[in-house]
């Protein structure tokens, strides 16, 4: 075998290598949204003052951080069938992920609330706004800049994460390189274009990041 | 029935925290109109007793009447403190908003005005503390001092029947103390009811109807500032004043 590396099989397979890497860019960008609309729940549950919602946002997060995406990906979709629950790979690739980046996302929103200053808060409740007000108008408003970053971070590790699903047949990036291994009777080549493929996505995410950071300051917070 | 005069009544009011009694057995009536100040060295739970009135602190145990009715767990917390102005050592403007946004916002949430009333409303306090040309600086942009009298104006916007000012002066420079206290002084002027916690002692003397001194959780002594000053009646009270005085 040896380091098998062909130029003209590397040229040849990356038009299927991109049609692998929409499936990639497509789950990850749906995955994230749900992630991000599910963590910041997780998170105020997390931080609320009610027992209730406290346990059920942290048991949350920790059983998932606490246990890995693949585990999460073949629950979604073997294990629920037991229960009837028949999923296809893309919904069941995007549960798993989204309940997986909710967590995530969860810790990421709960640090950001946690670091704005104390006095935020008093403040806003001070003029008489409800708890809620505060949140919604002083508190995620300036939470937002500062969880921009780690929430880059989240969706470059989802866009790597992802090839988890080549476990249940999801067409992706990876699975598809896969393929072309055996198809092609090549190592190097594919993969190499695999890894062309997902540093041209995430490289430019951090510059990205850099740009909502901007735009979303506001008086230098 | 027995609290129908005057604005605000407390009553045998204590707190602890985790155990420790920050304030003990506290009593002082507040008539309209007046400006109480509260001194007392760090700790004596001067902050404690203010943060307890508006409800950023709940009480453990004792009463506190507000416009003869009394302040419990059926009051609406969110409508007692629009009419409760406060005003913080460290300004705790919305760091996200401009200074005309940090009073319109709680004019829109709260009040309910609408985008142009808030506006209004708002240029006009920033006119009274003579700010109106830092209307759309951020916070950041703006010295502690001018911080500070966005916040009373943002405060003041909601026409409060009582304003609390915790520390307000102690977080600025020495040279823009004098803007912030001459703020203050004018509201005093105007008829604001008025609870200052402050160790300005020229406001408290100049300003002040009646003094609170306060050490170690309790009210030690209650008199007109003139006599506090020149005749304070309990040793813990003298020896307060020889230290601030000897600074």
């Amino acid at each position: 075998m040896g380091f098998d590396f062909n130029i003209s099989l590397f040229i040849e397979s990356i038009p299927y290598l991109i049609n692998g890497a929409k499936y990639t860019i497509l789950f990850s960008i749906i995955s994230i949204l749900f992630g991000i609309v599910i963590g910041l729940f997780a998170s105020l549950m997390k931080i609320s003052k009610n027992f209730v919602f406290k346990v059920v946002g942290n048991t949350y997060i920790e059983v998932i951080r606490g246990t890995p995406l693949l585990l999460h990906i073949m629950i979604a979709y073997y294990g629920l069938a037991a229960f009837n629950i028949k999923l296809d790979y893309f919904t069941a690739g995007i549960l798993a992920l989204s309940i997986n980046s909710g967590a995530y996302c969860g810790e990421i929103f709960r640090a950001g609330i946690e670091s704005i200053e104390k006095g935020q808060m008093e403040a806003a409740r001070s003029v008489g706004m409800s708890y809620g007000q505060a949140m919604r108008f002083i508190i995620i408003p300036q939470a937002i800049k500062r969880v921009i970053p780690p929430l880059t971070n989240e969706f470059v590790a989802m866009l790597k994460d992802s090839s988890l699903l080549s476990i249940i047949a999801v067409p992706e990036l990876l699975r598809n390189a896969r393929q072309l291994m055996g198809t092609k009777a090549n190592v190097w080549s594919p993969f190499l274009g695999a890894a062309l493929i997902y540093l041209i996505l995430t490289l430019p995410l951090t510059r990205v990041a850099s740009v909502l950071e901007r735009r979303f300051s506001k008086g230098g917070v | 029935m027995e609290y129908k005069n005057g604005i605000l009544h407390v009553r045998n009011l204590y707190k602890k925290f985790e155990g420790v009694e920050v304030l003990k057995n506290i009593n002082f009536d507040l008539n309209e109109k007046e400006v109480l100040v509260i001194l007392g060295p760090s700790g004596a739970g001067k902050s404690t007793l203010i943060r307890c009135i508006n409800r950023l602190e709940e009480p453990t145990s004792g009463e506190i009447f507000f416009n003869g009715e009394k302040i419990d767990k059926k009051t609406d917390y969110n409508k007692l403190r629009e009419k409760i102005g406060m005003v913080f050592q460290k300004f705790n403007l919305f760091l996200h908003l401009t200074a005309l946004q940090n009073i319109t916002l709680p004019l829109k949430i709260v009040k309910r005005k609408s985008e142009e009333e808030a506006n209004k409303i708002a240029i006009e306090y920033l006119i009274k503390v003579g700010l109106k040309d830092r209307a759309n600086h951020y916070p950041i942009q703006l010295s502690g001092g001018e911080q500070q009298r966005v916040a009373i104006a943002r405060a003041l916007s909601l026409s409060p029947q009582i304003m609390l000012f915790d520390e307000p002066t102690s977080s600025i420079d020495i040279e823009l103390i004098k803007d912030v206290l001459d703020v203050m002084k004018n509201l005093a002027k105007e008829g604001m009811t008025m609870i200052v916690v402050s160790h300005e002692m020229g406001f408290a003397k100049e300003v002040g109807d009646r003094i609170i001194f306060m050490d170690k959780g309790e009210i030690v002594e209650e008199s007109e500032p003139e006599e506090f000053f020149r005749n304070p009646k309990t040793d813990r009270a003298k020896q307060f004043l020889s230290k601030i005085i000897n600074i």
